[in-house]
Formats: C-alpha cells, structure tokens, sequence
C-alpha cells in the first residue's frame, strides 16, 4: 500500500469517469455502425453489467479488505436490492404478460387474480428505491447487530454469512413468498415508462451505473481516509487492540456491515434492469464467492483492486464461456487457488511484490550483476 | 490490606473464576494504591492473565467484587467501556496496527471521542500532533512517526504499544510481560519508561523476568494458584520461604 | 437441506393415496407383463379367451375359478378388460380376444396379442397384423360384468405371493366401503399365516362393518378398530362420529376409537419424528466429522470438503459398475494438436456380476471410497492447504477454487447429470415396528454413524497416530520442537478427514441423488453442525448433529412444510450462537487471540 501513488490513482480514475460517462455512450449513440469506433448496443449492456460488477465489488472489499470481514452474504443484499426494482419493473408490465392480466403472469399462474398487498406500492419507482435501501439495510442491521454483540469474527462470520444466505436462498426459492418461485420476475418491458430494450434506454442505464459507480468509489474512498477508516483497517489488524483502546468495535463493523449491504443493493438495483432477470440463483454463496474472486483478483484493501478484478475476471467469463465451456469453472477455480496463496495483493499488488522479490534477489546474492533488473511492470495501477 | 478505603484506585474482593473444571482464581483479594507501581509475579498456570482479563473486562468472574475507583463495579462493564473509565492494557505480544504508521497508532489511541460518528468527521488538531510528538518523545520513537508499525522491531513494537497507552492518559495501566523477548538494554530502558511513568499513573506490571522486576518494582504481589501467596518488597518475596519453594524453585528448574 | 432425498413415504399417508397409485401402476406394466408371460399355463390362457366370449352365466363361474389362480397373466387381461382395452378380432368367423402391444410403429399401428395363447395376432399367411386402436371393437361389458371383474382381481391379489401386495389389497378392499367384500377378507384370514397380512384383514374388515346397519354391530366394530389402533380409519370413524342420524352408541364408541386411535397416532408420530430425526441427524454427523477434523482440530476452512463427500459418491458408482458392466469415460478438450482434437479417455471391462455377487459391490465400495477421497485429500493438502495452515479465511477462499475445479471434473468424467447408484436389495424397503415405518437404509445409516464416530474415537485417543494428532492440533510449534514431523502429521490429518468424508458419500449415494452438485447441498449444513458443536469439539460435532437433526425433523412437524422448517431451523442457529459463540462444547482458550 505504501507503493500507491494517490494522484496518479484519482487521475486514471478521472479518466475512466470519462470514458464510462461520455464517451463510450457517445460511441454508441453518434458514431456510424460501420465505423471502428462503433461501440454496440450489445457491448454497452455487457460493460453495464460489469459496473454493477465492480459496486459488488467495492461493497465485498470494503468488508473484507478494510475491515477482515469475509461475508458471504453480499449476494444477498445484491439479491435484495434487485428483487425491489424487479418489483416495480413487474408492475410496469402492466398487461403485457403472457395472460394479459393486470398482475404479473407468476401470480396469474398461481391463482391469484388480485394483487397482494405487499405488491401494490411497488408501482411507484421511488417506493421501490426506498424499500431496496430499507430491506437490505434492516436485515443487515439486525443480523450484524446480533452477529457483532456476540464477537463473532473471522470464519465463523463467514459461516454464518453463508447461513443466511442459504436461508434466504430457500425462503425466495418458495412459491408461497409471492416473489416469483424459482423462476424470478423476468420479461421485464418499461423502466419509468420507458422501454427497456431500446437502445436509448440502455445507455441511460449504462451512464447510471458509471455515476453510481463514480459515486460509491468517492463514498468510499472518503471514508477510508478518515479516522472512521483508520479504525476499521486497525479492527483488521488487531480488534482486541482496537477494543481495549475504547472503540466498541461492534458498532464500527456494524456500520461498515449496513453500509456494504447498501451498495450491493445498489449494484443489484441497477443489474437487474440490464440484465433482465433476476432469481434465486443470484442469491447463493457462489455468486458472494464469486465477488470475493474479483476482489482477490484486482487486490484487496485497495479501491481500484475491486473495479479492476471485476472488470478483468468478468472480461475473461465472457470469453472463456464462450471458446472454452467445459473449461471456465477449472480456470475460475485455478485463477482463485493461485491469487489466495501467491498473490495476496492481487493485480494491484503485484508491483509492489515484485519489487519485494527483486530486493530479496540482490540482498540474497550481493555478488551478482545488477545488469538483469527485472522492472516492475509497466502497469501502475 | 484487611480493611478496605476508599483511595484504592482497583479492588478485587472473593474474586472466583472456573474455566471448565479449572479454577483459575480463587478467593483473590487484590488492592491498589492511587500512583503505585505494582509487580505481579507467579508461576504459569497462577493466574496473571486471568487476573488481567477479569479487570478488562474480557472475562466475568462467577464471583466476587472488581471495584475501580470509587465504586464503579467493572463487572458489569464490556471491554471498551472499561477502557474509557480509564484503564489501559498492553497485551503480552505486541499488538499494534502493522499496516497504520507509528503516527496513526497513536493518533488512533488519543484521549478524545470514541464515537462511530465522530470517528467520520474528525480531523487531527495541532493540538494532538504536539501530545502524539510528546508521547513519540517519551518512548523513544521520536522521528519515526511515518514508518509503518509493522516495520519496527519487536522492543519498538512493544514501546509503541506502551506509548499507545500513554495516550489514553489512562488512570490505571496494565502491562503483561513487557520485557519478554527484549535485549537487556531494551529491558533497561523500558524498566525506566515505567518508572518515569508510575505516580501519574498507577501502573500494574506481570513480570517473569527478576532482574527487571528488581529494576522496577516497589511492592511485589506472588501469585499462586490463583489467589496471592504473599505482598512485599522484591526482597521480602525472594525470602519467603513459600515463594522460594512454588516460584523460584521451579524457575530456576525451567531454565536448566 | 438436513438430509438427502426421502426415498419412502411417510406411512400414515400410504393408505389414503394407496388405491390410486395401485391402479396408476398396475395400468403401466399392463403389456409388458404379458409377454412374459408367454410361458404361462395355456389352460389358464384358453379358459381367460373362453371367459371373455361366452355368456354371462359362463363368465361368472369362469372368472370364480380365475380368481383363485393368482396368476398375473389372468390380472393383466381383467385389467384391461375392465378399462376397455381389450378387443375382439374377427379372424375368418372366429372371434379372437387381443390386447394390443405398447410399441406402435411408424404408421403409429401396433401389433397386436392373442389372449389364448399369447402369440403375436397373425392372418392365415403367417405375417403379423397390425391396428390403431379405432380399427378394432372393445369387448363388451357392463357395470355387473366391471364388478364381477373387479372382485376376481381384488380375489387375486388376495393370494399374491407378496405379502405387502397382499395387505395392499386387503387396504384397498377395507377401504371400499362395500360390506359385500367382507366376506373375500374373512375367506383370505383363515388362510392367511402373515402376522402384519392378518392386522390388516381385520381393520379392514372392522372398517367395513362400521357401515352395517346394526348398531351393535357398528360399536363392535369401532371398539375392534380402537384395538388394533387402525389408524387408516381415523376419517371414517369421525365421519361416522359426526353423522346425526347415527345411534347415539354407535357415535359414542366411534368418539371413543377416534380419540384413542390419535393418541396411539401421536405417539407412532412422535417416535417416527424422533427415528427420522436419528437418522437425518447421523447423516449430518457422518457429513460433518471429517469436517470436524480438518476444521475443527486443524482449522483449516476447507469449502471442498463437499466435493470430497462426491469423490466418495462416485467412487461407489464406478465400483457398482465395475462389478456390473465396466466403466469408461472420455474426455475431449478443447484444443487440436497439429489438428487432431485432444481428449483421454478409459475404458475398464466388468466383472458382470448378478445376484448377492453384484449387490456386494457395496462392501467394496466403502473403503475405497475412503481411500480415493483421502487420496484427493492427500493431494490438496500437498498443493494448497499447506500454504494456508495460519490463514484461515484464505484457505477457505482457495478450497473453494478447488471445489469448483472439482465439480467441473466431475461434470468432464461424469457428466452433469446425476448419475444411477443402486442400493443393494438389503438396503432397500423397510419395517414396522408398532406402527412407526422403519427404513432398512435409515437404520444402516445410525448404525453406519455410530460405527465411524467409534472408529474415529479409537483413531484419536487410542492410537500412536492419534496422540500425534492431538499433540499437533493443540500446539503446532511445541510439537515440532519435540521432534513430531508436523508436516507428516497434518497431510495424515487431512487424508483422514477427507476419507471420512468419502465414506460419507458412498452413504449418500446409497439415499440421494449422487451428482457433481451433490457435495454443495450439504457443506453448509456440515459447516453449521460444526460450528454450533464448538469447533474442536468431536463430542460437540455429535451432539450438534443429533439436535440439529431432531430439530429439523420435529419443525418440519410443527411448520408442515420441510422448507420452512430448514429456514426456521437456520434461523434458530443463528440465535443459539448469540447465546453460545463458542457452541455447545466450546474450547475456551484462555489466552487473547
């Protein structure tokens, strides 16, 4: 971390700001489809995705590389946050579903012919938007407040972690919870009257993302800089320090804790418009693990490590996804094993590491040449 | 000592403690004087670190009475508002914030408002850069506040830790084994710092090494088998028969 | 979640769906049946054609005296016969009953089955005719005919050599509510010798007679049912309890079976619930002590523990083939060499076993699937875990890479389906012991428990091995000082942990679905079992297990529903570690840190 050149970090940050917001979408909306230049509807929706992505990210690394919390449950929050939008984009099918009924085809297809009540005020966008910042942040509330009063830490958080989501996995893969089975709500048409599959629309969302993205590495970036962050990297590095130092060490992981869920929530809240779907699925230890990867990729306790592993492992799943199949999951597994036990530091961190071999290397034989320097890569992050 | 006041600055009466089957303390009466210097000493297994943890607050005893001051029961008391009452506790191995600098470690130990929220929105004062340049000063780190904490070396890492107290400005201060794994001049000098700091703040110190404990100590507490086997100067104790056959005995076994 | 497929009913269930799951299956191996039966007595044959052609007196004593036959040729042509799926063919003049073959051709014709003799329908040249259903006139019958059809059937299943066929139908016939088959029941209980055959007959005839019009023969029979505590005849005891125009007697004795039958039904639930509960907790406890092992005593997180479980699994499915027709496998990768596709591939040849030879591949299959699996184990200790031992949530983070690596083999070898591992017929079916079902395969699985945790107890305190392991587990730097190979100790730790997780899931191959998922299904559970034990605690880790599993069992009771009950079950976990961080047997260290 002391090899992070800050100015040049919040420079190359402006610069992708700028590609994300401005041009990329210009490309897309002004540049002629013959032109090279041409970015297509396709490639805007992929990247839009892998934003969501990169807030995941952020949220997993800020518990886990700033503060030692590994949670499992960042699926979760993810989940929840895009099952509220997924409501409101339900309603806003209106009758456009298979039955023509004016509720969504799941609950036709349940017998039901009148709305539950629960579903009603998610017609409104803003409702849903408050209710995806309410769920995610009560339950994280409630299952930190208990699970930090009671000091547990480490592993058994993770376990804990995975519980819930396990828990919650079961609970929406029922009929009877009325959010759509093991099906999910998908075949989503209009986002505040807008249609979804329009170009235009996409864009929009796209630009959203980045600004939200942009938006949740400021937050956090901020945060990390004062005292408040200070604290929660020293509860990583010694908690019963922290503890005997006056610091309710509860209260600050509580707090990191909701704040973490609430930014999955957001990266949920935007995805499923983009993506079109949402279920279950979405809502396993995997998919948290997953996140967990891109962290460990990019490089923990830094604010690119998380956008950059995102962008980078997901960058690699379409491709690999697409020539080797069979082979995705044994390089995901493969990339994971190598990263956890050689390169702790991930991308962001191999620099530094390497500088760290390089010095071993000279102190260890002082005789040999200096001629053969191996340079850090040129990629700073 | 058999007739409690009320200017003891710590007081633990019918202290029992059973982990599993085992007692760890039993019936321990223990009174500390405001400003004193005291040195715990005993064998493995008597008790020290049990002792520490009860007046932490990180372990409750089944029973008896920890009174800090004037009647505050710390029994009741959870780990960190025990802290904020003003008790400070340096742990056995060095524990600092290895990723922070030296600078922040004590910047984060300061006096001041503990609080979720202020931690959000405070900005470091002048006025804490002269105490944490003074508290540098007084443990020896002066110049080295922008190295980070892992960086030190082990006798560092334990007067960083020492100076992390210091910056508590707490009442009572509790030191496990100090001097474990120093050089002697290390210990020499670490022997001082307390001493420099005992009348300001009173200041309980668990200690194998005798040598040291001679150095410091004014009055010494032998614990055995969780509850004191005897209080006085470092001679008395090395006199006492008893002590010479449960602790020094068995020390000078150990280290042949 | 707790467990593995159900693969038998709850018993009190059985009998209400009993009727129609007995004609679903009966109508399905209808042809099939037939043409085995080719071999059959041409008496019975011919009289069956001659049945179905003559006359209505005819019939009658004709199908009297099928009726005692027993025979599943006769079963299967009555069977169609009463749902108008047999037909008559006019072969030059002479009427031949057939019954037409289940496999039609492209034309969507079939051929069709003479009833008397079971050949293929042929015209006078010898080749075969064939039909689409509409060409051909069903036999006639009328409602008279269809009971005097139904009666021999139910008179044949009476006398099937199977016992459990024969309490089937008896059920059937109790639950008829026709007062004229008590007198088939009576007939069948003089000859019956089976002791569970003859409860039957007389709850069933105790059921019938509750709908005689005499009352004292209605209380007798509502006291017959209150002792033998006939639990499938709760409803019509109440119905009857509830009817007004019933004699006040009868809807006293009727109340009075009512209530004493539930009571009996409460306590055969209650010890229903505490069995499942046994089994359903050992199956957590075989699940969970490997893991017990590698996270409690080493502490290392190990997410692939799951896929050590499907290591096992498959094992058992490659030896069950290998003693029956061979395994072979192969896999292509993705990549030419100098344009020809890469890919491996196996092909092992059977032993092609039958009979108790083949079933015994099971006792084969138990150790080797702890060896594979501690092989594996011995392998990711080498390569991973071993850069992990002081790091516990990154070994956590790098098993689950190699779970993932695992699964996608498994899905390359074995493909991503689950794959068929039979049970031996020792495993299969079940007993009654008062009325509580008692699954052969959950009672292997408690004693099959008992037995590891035995097996690992001696391994631990008995053992030179086991005194290492210990020594190791609680003080890995003493250890190595004394001279132990730590190193040595920690891979034999870890192969032992891994190879009880293998013998674990050759027992779930024998209960659940076998599948390159399969491992995933229960890490949490086995995770959680651990955790609410006290890590570190083998005790702990059995105590966990059987709570855990009555838990579940009995919410699952409560709530109605097995999912709410896991989630209620999740739930409450979550709450017992507020009260109890450490779990039930917590290791309290009385050091920092």
């Amino acid at each position: 971390m002391q090899f992070k050149p800050r100015n040049l970090e919040l420079w190359l940050m402006v610069a992708a700001a700028l590609l994300i917001i401005v041009v990329l979408p210009c490309l897309n909306a002004f540049a002629p489809e013959t032109s090279w230049l041409h970015v297509g509807n396709f490639t805007i929706n992929l990247y839009g995705k892998y934003l969501c992505y990169a807030i995941l990210a952020i949220s997993v690394d800020i518990l886990w590389g700033y503060t030692g919390l590994l949670s499992l449950g960042q699926a979760l929050f993810f989940s929840l946050g895009g099952y509220m939008m997924g409501m409101n984009l339900m309603r806003m099918i209106g009758e456009l579903g298979q039955y023509h009924k004016p509720i969504p085809d799941f609950l036709v297809f349940l017998g039901w012919t009148r709305l539950p009540a629960f579903w009603k005020p998610f017609a409104s966008l803003p409702f849903a938007l408050i209710m995806a910042a309410l769920v995610p942040g009560l339950l994280s509330a409630v299952f930190g407040f208990f699970a930090f009063r009671s000091r547990i830490r480490g592993v058994y958080f993770s376990i804990l972690t995975q519980a819930l989501t396990y828990a919650a996995c079961l609970l929406f893969f029922r009929n009877s919870l009325l959010m759509g089975g093991n099906n999910g709500f998908t075949d989503f048409k209009f986002i505040l009257g807008h249609d979804l599959r329009s170009p235009v629309t996409q864009r929009a969302l796209f630009i959203c993302s980045g600004v939200a993205l942009l938006l949740v590495y400021g937050v956090c970036r901020w945060l990390t800089n004062t005292k408040f962050g200070k604290i929660q990297r020293a509860i990583r590095d010694s908690e019963n320090r922290v503890m005997f130092s006056g610091y309710s060490t509860a209260n600050f992981k509580l707090l990191v804790f909701v704040l973490a869920a609430l930014i999955a929530s957001l990266a949920g809240i935007l995805y499923v418009p983009q993506v079109g779907i949402i279920n279950p699925g979405e809502m396993s230890t995997e998919k948290s693990l997953e996140a967990v990867v891109w962290v460990a990729v990019g490089g923990r306790a830094t604010l690119v490590g998380p956008i950059l592993g995102a962008f980078t492992v997901n960058a690699l799943k379409s491709w690999a996804t697409r020539a080797y199949p069979d082979l995705w999951l044994i390089l995901l597994g493969t990339m994971f094993i190598f990263v956890t036990v050689f390169l702790p530091g991930g991308m962001v961190g191999l620099p530094g590491q390497l500088l760290v071999l390089k010095r071993r290397y000279f102190s260890r034989t002082p005789k040999a040449p200096p001629a053969a320097n191996p340079t850090p890569s040129p990629f700073v992050k | 000592m058999t007739t409690p006041h009320k200017s003891f600055v710590l007081m633990l009466e019918g202290v029992n403690k059973t982990f599993d089957g085992f007692k760890a303390i039993s019936d321990l009466n223990f009174y500390m004087d405001e400003g004193e210097l005291r040195t715990i000493i005993g064998p493995n297994g008597a008790g020290k670190s049990t002792l520490m943890d009860i007046i932490t607050g990180r372990t409750k005893p089944d029973t008896g009475k920890v009174e800090f001051g004037r009647d505050t029961d710390l029994t009741a008391l959870s780990e960190h508002e025990i802290n904020r009452l003003g008790i400070g506790r340096k742990f056995q191995t060095p524990s600092v914030y290895i990723h922070h600098t030296v600078f922040e470690n004590v910047l984060l130990s300061l006096k001041g408002s503990r609080g979720v929220f202020a931690a959000l929105f405070s900005r470091t004062t002048p006025a804490q850069r002269g105490r944490i340049d003074e508290v540098l000063n007084t443990i020896g780190l002066a110049g080295k506040g922008g190295r980070l904490a892992g960086s030190l070396s082990h006798g560092q890492k334990q007067w960083l830790e020492i100076g992390m107290l210091l910056a508590q400005d707490p009442k009572l201060l509790l030191v496990d084994e100090p001097a474990a794994g120093m050089t002697d001049e290390e210990t020499h000098k670490t022997g001082e710092l307390l001493l420099g700091l005992a009348g300001r703040h009173s200041i309980v110190v668990i200690e194998h090494d005798m040598a040291f404990v001679r150095q410091i100590a004014s009055k010494v507490t032998v614990l055995h088998q969780g509850s004191v086997l005897c209080e006085g100067t470092v001679d008395e104790v090395q006199n006492s028969e008893q002590v010479i056959e449960v602790y020094l005995g068995r020390k000078k076994k150990d280290k042949h | 979640m707790w467990g593995a497929e159900e693969k038998s009913s709850v018993p009190f269930l059985e009998m209400n769906v009993f009727s129609k799951l007995s004609s679903v299956l009966l109508c399905g191996f209808l042809l099939h049946g037939l043409k085995a039966g080719a071999q059959e007595d041409p008496r019975l044959r011919s009289s069956l054609a001659r049945a179905i052609l003559s006359a209505e007196g005819e019939q009658q004593s004709i199908l009297g005296e099928l009726g005692e036959s027993g025979s599943p040729v006769v079963r299967e042509v009555l069977n169609a016969w009463v749902r108008d799926s047999l037909f008559a063919y006019d072969l030059d003049g002479i009427k031949i009953p057939v019954l037409l073959d289940d496999q039609s051709d492209a034309q969507g014709k079939v051929r069709a089955l003479r009833v008397d003799d079971g050949q293929v329908l042929r015209d006078a040249n010898g080749t075969e005719l064939r039909f689409q259903t509409a060409d051909l006139t069903a036999v006639d019958t009328d409602a008279r005919l269809r009971g005097l059809i139904q009666q021999t059937l139910d008179a044949i299943a009476l006398s099937d050599p199977d016992p459990n066929v024969r309490r089937s139908a008896v059920l059937k016939l109790g639950n008829s509510q026709k007062l004229k088959n008590v007198g088939v029941l009576q007939s069948r209980l003089a000859k019956e010798a089976e002791k569970t055959v003859r409860k039957s007959i007389s709850e069933a005839v105790a059921l019938l007679e509750l709908g005689e019009s005499d009352p004292s023969k209605q209380v007798a029979a509502a006291n017959q049912l209150r002792r033998l505590g006939a639990i499938g005849s709760v409803a019509s005891l109440q119905s009857l309890a509830s009817r007004s125009t019933a004699p006040a007697e009868v809807r006293k004795a009727a109340n009075s079976a009512v209530r004493a039958i539930e009571d009996h039904l409460a306590v055969v639930n209650f010890f229903g619930t505490v069995f499942r509960g046994l089994s359903l907790g050992s199956i957590l406890l075989v699940v969970a002590l490997g893991l017990a092992i590698t996270f409690g005593l080493m502490g290392v997180i190990n997410m692939a523990h799951g896929e050590m479980i499907a290591v096992g699994a498959y094992t058992c499915y490659v030896v069950q083939n290998l003693f029956g027709a061979g395994f072979g496998f192969s896999v292509n990768l993705p990549f030419h060499f100098l344009g020809h596709p890469l890919g491996f591939g196996l092909r092992l040849p059977g032993l092609n076993a039958t009979g108790a030879w083949y079933e015994s591949y099971f006792l084969f299959a138990l150790p080797l699937s702890f060896l594979t699996a501690a092989l594996a184990g011995l392998v990711l200790e080498r390569t991973v875990i071993r850069f992990l031992y002081r790091r516990p949530l990154e070994s956590l983070l790098a098993t689950w890479g190699v779970s993932l690596v695992m699964q996608q083999l498994f899905r390359m070898f074995f493909g991503a389906n689950n794959v068929q591992v039979n049970s031996p017929r020792w495993l299969l079916g079940h007993f009654s012991c008062y009325d509580v079902s008692l699954g052969y395969n959950r009672v292997f699985v408690i004693g099959f428990a008992v037995l590891i945790v035995f097996g690992t107890w001696l391994l631990l305190a008995k053992t030179p091995l086991g005194l290492l392991i210990r020594a190791v587990m609680q003080n890995r730097d003493m250890a190595s000082c004394m001279g132990v190979r730590t190193g040595r100790v920690n891979r034999l730790t870890f192969a032992f942990g891994s190879g009880l997780a293998g013998l674990a899931g050759a027992f779930l191959s024998q209960i659940g679905n076998v599948g390159p998922g399969m491992g995933q299904d229960h890490i949490v559970n086995a995770f959680m079992t651990v955790v609410v034990g006290g890590v570190g605690s083998i005790v702990g880790t059995i105590f966990a297990a059987i709570g855990v599993g009555a838990g579940d069992q009995i919410l699952q009771q409560l709530t109605g529903s097995p999912v709410t009950g896991k989630i209620v079950v999740l739930v409450c976990i979550i709450f017992f570690l507020q009260w109890k961080p450490g779990g039930l047997f917590s290791i309290r260290s009385r050091n920092l840190d």
